[in-house]
């Protein structure tokens, strides 16, 4: 269990533990660089995430105009998941709480 | 002159043995750059537990993955030409281009848009600017290639 399970973890009043944290959503954050090229950005959010051409690009507008989007907010596994995905592609991307 | 198109299912990149060379001599210059560099491995928590674990579950994996994209760019370049990608060869391809301008860029000391302003012409026509612009555009035509 992790330090974040741990937080969102309770007691039932059976007496029972449940784990929450894992289905809480989380928000996948991607970070403006100064070199990734734009055209890029919006070709890996299409790949990672299935979004449309306009969708994709107003995502990537928001991380160069404003320094960060989130682009998707999801359980924190399958958001871990994007964040690794993104990472394999180089483009900056952290988990937060949503 | 090299050039780079789909024809087909394939991407095509055309260019001669000096510019292939010239590709390999960059890649090999700049990989070392890579195991330092923040943006090429960069944080995915703020918290450092947390980044830890991450780290453990996926470091290991992503490291890996680089070093097949690298591996694929190196191999494609030092066969036959013109070079023949495949889809799944040319993502491959654009990745590793995105880790080497990271690297690249941050050993250059390139932290925030409108860097381009700060050099002179002569500047962006020369090593290692020069360098970057060259595989910008082998990225960006690469991915214009794109299915």
């Amino acid at each position: 269990m992790t330090a974040v399970d741990q937080l969102a973890t309770e007691s039932t009043g059976t007496g029972e533990v449940t784990i929450e944290g894992r289905d809480r959503p989380w928000q996948v954050v991607v970070w403006n660089d100064p070199v990734t090229l734009m055209s890029y950005v919006v070709v890996v959010f299409r790949r990672l995430f299935g979004y449309d051409l306009e969708t994709a690009t107003n995502l990537m507008l928001k991380v160069h105009t404003e320094g960060r989007a989130v682009v998707a907010t999801e359980p924190r596994e399958r958001a871990e998941v994007s964040v690794a995905q993104l990472h394999a592609h180089g483009l900056q991307a952290t988990l937060a709480r949503d | 002159m090299a050039e780079i198109r789909r024809e087909g299912d394939h991407t095509v990149f055309r260019i001669d043995a000096k510019e292939r060379q010239a590709l390999l001599d960059i890649v090999e210059r700049i990989e070392p750059m890579m195991q330092i560099s923040s943006w090429v491995s960069p944080r995915a928590y703020q918290e450092d537990d947390l980044e830890e674990e991450f780290r453990r579950l996926a470091g290991e994996d992503l490291m890996r993955a680089r070093q097949a994209d690298l591996a694929t760019l190196r191999e494609d370049l030092s066969g036959a030409l013109p070079v023949l990608l495949g889809p799944d060869q040319t993502w491959g391809w654009v990745r590793a281009l995105n880790f080497l301008r990271l690297a690249l860029a941050e050993q250059l000391g390139i932290t925030e848009d409108g860097w381009e302003d700060r050099y002179s012409a002569r500047q962006h026509r020369r090593p290692p600017l020069a360098t970057l612009h060259l595989l910008s555009w082998v990225q960006e035509e690469l991915l214009e290639a794109l299915p």
